[in-house]
């Protein structure tokens, strides 16, 4: 059948578009400016307004941050804070977890996206204030260094894949799949660097890094629960769609709050363990709830043309799901499950509230209740909202440029 | 475009002495005409007394149809006549209630291979075209052939490629569904449908969705399709390609064939009131 000559097909040949004058730079900033700043005289009464409001925190945030503030509460727990009860000499292990963690974003970056001068601006911010945490008042000179070599590791890896050609599909495809499974490996990797060898306890995550350790566990484990949840909810077999329901239902019935309680009363009778590992089943079971709905919304807003040219072409169930459902129910998730990240991110911080565990912000309360430090609660928290803010900022960044990355196929 | 001659036109043009012998049959048992070319081909589809229920609602009435390999059916019918849904139960999309469905000598059952041996044999064209959006113009192509029929990668992407040169878009093949228009997208589905080889295609309102500039394209591909000796059901509006394309005719009517019969025979001299009523609303 491929041996029959196409029909010659005139084809209408449209003269070329016009191109369009642009008005000089000044004239647009200038438009730009009129028309939203100072469109009329209620608009410029608001835009002055907001400017004197605006202002007004800015400056007391300045008076504060640099004149007012006594900051040597983080400096002198800047250990405390970032690693509490981890011991010392084993150091190495967070170091090496940072800059692999690092150089797998720096990858990720490099195959999906690209840095921009706002990136490259970020990441001098959050360095220059980490350096400067750790280089004030006592010399951790090769901590510097090493979240230099952390950062360095970053570029690496986003310079290794953002040069390799993309047009090549094969090599574009290895490329995916190799750094996929490097995302994927990501958790327990980082985990045995640094539990194995049995020096470090599981117990001995403390502080800062304890928050980076079971957000990620929650949501990771949030996703592996959430898919299946989600396709047995949607399953035509009652028994398990009503199971996965009851599941769902209950689990968003209750705040996290009092899952945590549960972990810490009924949880070790029945599965017992460390504390923090039944914290961490408490975050990815309540986290897989949530998951599983935004999933099997996105699974509802596909059109059923999907599922039925995946019919025609001759596809399985099992293939059908693997190769179109889910590759798009999951983009389409992207948002509302990033939004779930972030809000796990921040409830990290419960387990202070609810159970004998230490992370950053309960290494905050105890770095306040040292004598010395008793007036600087004020900095201690604005130090911790910020590091809070800087990974929540960073992980809705990327699932912008996720979005992006992925819309090419958009209808 | 003949689509767009008026209904005097094509009664003027095609009506001839044939035309009138052919309708001269007793009307009372439904006659099926095949076209002559056809004559001793072998029966590539046959229902009969096909029933099927949308609760309630029933979508297909008794509906009795053979159809010859090679031939080329477009069914015409109003909406909600049940034309969709019977070209959807031929692979299966919907399951028929009553009746008998045999595609190739494979009767359509609960059971999943005979199921997947013919759903390979049928390729269907959608109305809304149905490409998978998270997956390139050749991506759309080979995945059928690559995972249904296990052909190697380079061999399946050869095979795209020579499908696409065949519908004209040999150039789009890294694009995205979402960066091409209408009628270049429908052009990939009927490419990726021919990628599994099939002997039998549907085609669903294939230009329904399609600007009026994009439709003469589609229908130019369907009619090389055609030509090449597809077997072929052709749920359509399109009557220029029912008139030149088409060896038979059925029309639809609340879930109930009609009337059949050759274009000749509809464009002349339906038999049936509600053919003649539907084809006066719709030339």
């Amino acid at each position: 059948m491929a041996n029959m000559p196409a029909a010659p097909r005139e084809r209408i040949v449209l003269p070329p578009h016009r191109q369009r004058a642009r008005r000089p730079r000044s004239v647009r900033a200038r438009e730009w400016v009129r028309k939203n700043l100072f469109p009329s005289w209620r608009g410029t009464l608001l835009t002055a307004l907001a400017a004197g409001v605006l202002g007004a925190v800015v400056v007391g945030l300045i008076a504060f941050v640099f004149f007012g503030a006594n900051w040597e509460v983080i400096t002198h727990n800047r250990w405390l804070l970032f690693a509490g009860g981890f011991p010392r000499e084993e150091a190495w292990r967070l170091w090496f977890s940072i800059a692999l963690v690092f150089a797998l974003i720096g990858l990720a970056y490099g195959t999906w996206s690209s840095l921009g001068r706002r990136d490259h601006l970020f990441v001098l911010l959050v360095g220059g204030f980490v350096i400067f945490l750790m280089a004030h008042g006592g010399a951790a000179v090769w901590s510097s260094i090493y979240f230099l070599i952390a950062v360095g590791c970053m570029y690496i890896g986003y310079l290794l894949t953002y040069r390799l050609p993309r047009a090549t599909s094969s090599m574009r495809t290895l490329q995916v799949r190799l750094v996929g499974a490097l995302l994927i490996l990501a958790l327990p990797i980082v985990l045995v660097v640094l539990l194995a060898g049995g020096n470090v306890g599981i117990r001995d995550l403390d502080g800062f890094v304890l928050n980076l350790i079971l957000a990620p566990v929650g949501i990771v484990g949030g996703i592996l629960i959430g898919i299946p949840l989600a396709l047995g909810r949607a399953s035509s077999l009652k028994s398990i769609a009503w199971t996965c329901t009851a599941y769902i239902e209950i689990v968003r019935g209750a705040p996290l709050l009092g899952w945590l309680f549960v972990a810490l009363f009924i949880l070790d009778d029945i599965i017992g363990g460390d504390l923090i590992i039944r914290a961490m089943v408490v975050m990815a079971v309540f986290t897989g709830a949530y998951m599983a709905e935004y999933i099997r919304g996105a699974l509802q807003a596909l059109p059923r043309g999907q599922y039925e040219a995946g019919q025609a072409v001759g596809l399985s169930q099992y293939q059908r799901m693997r190769l179109i459902i889910m590759p798009q129910a999951l983009r389409i998730s992207i948002p509302p499950m990033v939004g779930q990240a972030i809000s796990i991110w921040k409830d990290t911080t419960l387990v202070t509230v609810i159970l004998p565990l230490r992370e950053l912000k309960g290494n905050a309360d105890s770095a306040i209740s040292q004598f010395e430090f008793t007036p600087d609660r004020i900095e201690a928290y604005v130090f911790v909202a910020v590091i809070f803010w800087i990974v929540a900022f960073m992980m809705s960044r990327v699932s912008q440029r996720v979005e992006r990355a992925q819309g090419v196929g958009e209808r | 475009m003949p689509d767009e001659l008026s209904a005097a036109d094509i009664i003027a043009e095609s009506a001839g002495p044939k035309a009138v012998a052919e309708t001269d049959r007793a009307p009372s048992e439904e006659p099926e005409q095949f076209s002559p070319r056809l004559a001793n081909a072998r029966d590539m589809i046959i229902t009969e007394h096909v029933d099927k229920w949308f609760g309630d609602f029933q979508a297909l009435d008794d509906v009795s149809l053979r159809i010859k390999e090679e031939e080329i059916v477009v069914i015409l019918g109003p909406s909600g006549s049940g034309k969709s849904t019977y070209i959807r139960c031929l692979n299966r999309l919907e399951e028929h209630d009553a009746g008998r469905i045999v595609i190739d000598d494979i009767e359509l059952n609960e059971d999943v291979r005979a199921l997947q041996a013919i759903r390979s044999e049928v390729g269907m064209v959608f109305q809304q075209f149905n490409l998978f959006p998270h997956l390139s113009v050749l991506s759309n192509i080979t995945l059928g052939p690559q995972k249904v029929r296990h052909m190697p990668k380079l061999e399946a992407e050869a095979l795209a490629m020579q499908l696409l040169e065949r519908v004209g878009i040999p150039e789009q093949a890294d694009k995205f569904p979402a960066q091409l228009s209408g009628g270049q997208q429908q052009r990939v589905a009927i490419a990726r449908a021919l990628a599994m080889q099939p002997k039998i295609m549907l085609f669903d309102e294939p230009t329904s969705a399609l600007d009026p500039e994009m439709i003469k394209e589609v229908l130019d591909v369907m009619q090389e399709l055609a030509e090449s000796g597809m077997t072929m059901i052709v749920v359509t509006h399109e009557m220029g390609f029912a008139r030149e394309v088409a060896d038979r005719l059925v029309f639809f009517d609340e879930g109930a064939l009609v009337e059949q019969g050759t274009p000749e025979h509809f464009f002349t001299n339906p038999r049936e009131e509600r053919t003649k009523l539907f084809l006066s609303q719709i030339l």
